[in-house]
């Protein structure tokens, strides 16, 4: 019972990794830019729901209705900025890792280094569950994996059916020609960066409402987040879910079978041999790239 | 001795003496750790500098090398200085474990070998706090060890073993940069795939880079262990280890040697100051924002920008550094020193240089001489391939292909496009191996061989699309191939062959230019320069002459003429029906992967099936 409970958790949770992941992953495969700072938007949109619902007691879902535009207006900023340098794929890993660090100082500048958590009384999702039989899931992860359900299956139809998801996947392939085709670069990736940023304000609220926070959380992403981009074949939406609920999988069933110490070196050790045997993906087979 | 040597064992020894002066202490610190970063910036500099293998996991050496020291010593009372080889063993194995695993795979390359690094130190910090032998996260405390009198008190004799490791750590990329390995590694940087071509034995060097890496990474994560004198996961495996040298290295300069020093210094002499003013919360800030612009403005680094304008930085740091001294209003002397640094790094990386693009000076006299040599006699065999086939998945590039190739002769490959005239080019450089069937290279089989071997067999080839290394100069470029050819010589000693090989190509007047200063046919005849300067038996010759314009097919057809005179066996691909006629002593035509004729050029350009293949069913010949 424990293990059917450590794995149906554990996907629910792979809801959050792949939420996290979305956004990166579309933004390397389609955008040829390794965006870094998704990690520090996600982190001040976990920091904007805490302290609108701390303050004023906002709902922590209704949070969203100011983050999401604000982390719209300021993905499409840095797409603009990324856009601006022309940097490689591989400088922009090196240019927003140094943005990254900024983002996670601000804001350890503004909210301390402290762990910070939203109190039961405006948080009424920490503490709630839906029980089904024996199994018992916290509300919070549902939300999570509502939301990251949404967002992949929003992104797959974008990309496969309709013409601005031709024209992205045109770009992924080769931007050059695709602007001799008419497509028009600069304002579709425009409006990518700010979409991905806006799946920032979601998996950020869905972050706060289960968890404490601190600037140094955003770095404990970094390892998972990647292996479930890596995982699911960069610029692979579906992938990414897959990918994400494979890995909360195996982080919960290695958690209670042995210890929950031992699921990132297992965890780890597992990516590693997956990327070695697969490396474009467990999942990439018409990959956007 | 080379240049640059004795400075820099001057300047070690002067640090050492450094110790003995009556120093305050707080110099001592500090320039201790300026000497751990040094080391550790320049440890990772070999594999991610030299080779551009970037990586994101020094924190690995770091932390196996202190935790090596602190369980060693605190644990298990051994004495500290037999830790110190221990854990730079430690950590050379575990660059070799990295090394091993991503270098098998040509895929683990460029982000997805930054991010699987990225995943080492996690690994490790996992493993350091699961484990309760080595501490179970809670942190283990580090020993003073018994300093032997005549090194000082316990804070000079940190300083000296700092220096030390510093000192070992620039000594060897000083050495390793002006080594063959040194051409090696730049040649990796540039384009893997071609190094391999040429003979460079590409595995094994990024091996080298990253094991002596991971030794002085190690060597100083033992030394930080006695800095510190705590050691706990988050302050060894954190990430904020590969930032600060990342930054250091970007900031300084990857490709030489002075590059991470440049950068340490700079960096943690900052740091110190925003430290020392209470602006801590700044430290971070600064640095990520440096990381950012220089990455977009100078990715080149500060030494090359200190090379080319030095007047201009040093003249920065004195206006700056005086007038603060003299006007005496704020600050002490350490202030106005890294004030004046700071002064010189921004003039030299901001300060826009009027771009004087060297042009190209035009030939000075195009040889005209046409060497027709009567046909050389045929020798023996020397490459036969022996049904050979290569798969990609289910499309048959090449099927059941038999042909010998003798000595002397000079044979063009043509066929329609897609017909398996590249394929079959790469399947005999190695870039590929066969799905079936045997190819022999004077008698032995290379079927098996990694491509540097097969290019010490005697085979050498050039790219359709050039693919110059393009950070050195053409002379250089040229001399590499020469120096991991089939006899190998030094770079100095293989600078004035490269002269004679450019001079065959008729490139002799560019050969202090770089490759991007080349245009297509230049570009080309590079190729072919640096093909033949590994001294090969054959040449392959992928589409050396497609794009070009009539004068310069000319060109090109006297310099392949020139090349075969010297007794090379050449292989040409190409589309231009009537210059192989002319040049070729044997024509081999492919069609759908297999061979539809092969024989004398003017028998085989009127074989009907050639035709055919060619002009399609309906043409009438």
């Amino acid at each position: 019972m424990n293990v059917v409970q450590a794995v149906l958790s554990g996907a629910l949770i792979g809801g959050l990794y792949a939420l996290m992941a979305i956004g990166l992953s579309v933004t390397w495969g389609v955008l040829r830019i390794i965006n870094l700072v998704h990690f520090g938007l996600i982190l001040i949109s976990a920091y904007l729901t805490f302290q609108l619902a701390t303050s004023w007691g906002v709902d922590p879902l209704l949070t969203l209705l100011v983050t999401v535009p604000a982390m719209f207006v300021a993905g499409a900023a840095l797409q603009w900025l990324f856009d601006r340098l022309a940097v490689s794929e591989f400088n922009s890993l090196l240019v927003s890792f140094g943005l990254l660090i900024i983002t996670i100082q601000v804001a350890a500048n503004i909210w301390s280094a402290d762990f910070q958590r939203m109190t039961a009384s405006v948080n009424p999702y920490a503490t709630a569950s839906v029980s089904l039989g024996r199994l018992v899931f916290p509300v919070t992860t549902l939300v999570a994996f509502v939301l990251a359900g949404v967002v992949v299956l929003g992104a797959h139809l974008v990309l496969r059916r309709t013409f601005a998801g031709r024209a992205l996947r045109a770009i992924a392939q080769d931007s050059a020609v695709a602007g001799a085709f008419g497509v028009d670069h600069r304002r579709l990736s425009l409006v990518l960066g700010g979409l991905v940023g806006a799946t920032a304000a979601l998996a950020g609220a869905v972050f706060a409402l289960s968890n404490a926070l601190t600037p140094e959380t955003a770095y404990e992403w970094f390892g998972i987040v990647f292996a479930v981009v890596i995982l699911g074949g960069v610029g692979e939406v579906t992938g990414t879910l897959a990918a994400g609920i494979l890995v909360g999988v195996l982080s919960g069933v290695v958690a209670v079978v042995w210890s929950p110490a031992t699921a990132p070196f297992v965890l780890f050790t597992a990516i590693i041999l997956a990327l070695l045997l697969r490396p474009r993906g467990l999942f990439a087979i018409g990959a956007v790239r | 001795m080379r240049r640059g040597a004795i400075p820099l064992f001057a300047v070690l020894l002067g640090l050492l003496a450094l110790a003995f002066t009556g120093i305050p202490s707080f110099y001592l610190v500090l320039l201790g750790t300026v000497c751990f970063w040094i080391a550790q910036a320049t440890s990772w500099n070999l594999l991610s500098g030299y080779a551009g293998y970037f990586s994101f996991g020094q924190a690995a050496y770091v932390g196996v090398g202190a935790y090596t020291t602190a369980v060693l010593t605190g644990r298990h009372g051994v004495g500290f200085f037999w830790t110190l080889p221990i854990a730079a063993l430690l950590c050379g194995l575990l660059a070799l474990g990295i090394g091993a695993v991503a270098f098998r795979l040509g895929s683990l390359r460029g982000e997805i070998f930054a991010l699987l690094t990225l995943a080492v130190p996690f690994i490790l910090a996992a493993f350091a706090r699961i484990n309760r032998s080595v501490d179970g996260g809670q942190g283990t405390s580090v020993p003073p060890p018994d300093v032997p009198g005549w090194l000082g008190d316990f804070q000079q004799f940190q300083y000296l073993l700092a220096v030390a490791v510093a000192g070992l750590a620039v000594g060897v990329a000083f050495v390793i940069q002006h080594s063959r390995t040194g051409s090696a590694l730049a040649a990796i940087h540039d384009d893997e795939d071609v190094a391999e071509v040429l003979g460079v034995p590409t595995y094994r060097y990024k091996m080298l880079a990253i094991a002596v890496g991971g030794v002085l990474g190690g060597l100083g994560g033992s030394v930080y262990a006695l800095q510190i004198g705590f050691v706990t996961v988050e302050s060894v495996f954190g990430l904020m280890i590969p930032l600060f040298v990342i930054v250091m290295a970007v900031l300084g300069g990857r490709g030489h040697w002075l590059g991470p020093v440049l950068g340490a210094v700079l960096i943690v002499t900052l740091q110190d100051r925003l430290t020392s003013y209470g602006l801590d919360e700044w430290n971070a800030i600064i640095l990520g924002a440096i990381l950012a612009v220089l990455v977009a403005v100078a990715p080149a680094g500060l030494y090359a920008r200190l090379r080319s304008r030095p007047l201009l930085a040093l003249a920065g740091f004195v206006v700056v550094c005086g007038v603060l001294a003299i006007a005496n209003v704020w600050g002490e002397e350490l202030d106005w020193i890294v004030a004046g640094l700071l002064a010189a790094a921004a003039a030299a990386v901001l300060v826009r240089r009027r771009t004087t693009t060297p042009v190209p000076t035009p030939a000075a006299a195009v040889d005209k001489t046409d060497v027709d040599l009567p046909a050389a006699p045929l020798g023996e065999i020397i490459v036969e391939c022996r049904g050979v086939a290569k798969h990609f998945g289910g499309v048959h590039a090449l099927d059941d292909v038999t042909l010998d190739i003798r000595e002397g002769e000079l044979i063009g490959l043509v066929g329609p496009n897609g017909s398996g005239k590249t394929t079959l080019v790469n399947l005999l450089s190695g870039t590929f191996r066969p799905t079936a069937g045997e190819i022999r290279v004077g008698g032995a089989d290379i079927t098996t061989l990694a491509p540097h071997q097969i290019a010490h067999v005697g085979m050498a080839r050039t790219y359709q699309i050039p693919k110059p290394f393009s950070s050195m100069t053409v002379r250089d470029n040229v001399a590499t191939a020469i120096v991991f050819g089939r006899t190998p010589v030094s770079l100095r000693e293989a600078r004035p062959l490269a002269d004679r090989h450019l001079a065959t190509v008729a490139l002799g007047h560019l050969a202090d230019a770089y490759p991007a200063q080349l245009n297509l046919h230049q570009r080309q005849l590079l190729e072919m320069a640096r093909a033949i300067a590994a001294n090969p038996k054959v040449l392959l010759l992928d589409e050396a002459l497609a794009g070009l314009n009539p004068a310069e097919v000319d060109n090109a057809v006297r310099v392949v003429r020139r090349i075969h005179s010297t007794g090379i066996t050449i292989v040409i691909v190409e589309h231009l029906l009537r210059v192989l006629n002319q040049l070729a002593t044997r024509m081999v035509v492919l069609d759908r992967g297999t061979v539809l004729a092969d024989g004398e050029p003017r028998a085989v350009l009127s074989d009907p099936e050639v035709v055919r293949a060619y002009l399609g069913r309906q043409a009438h010949v």
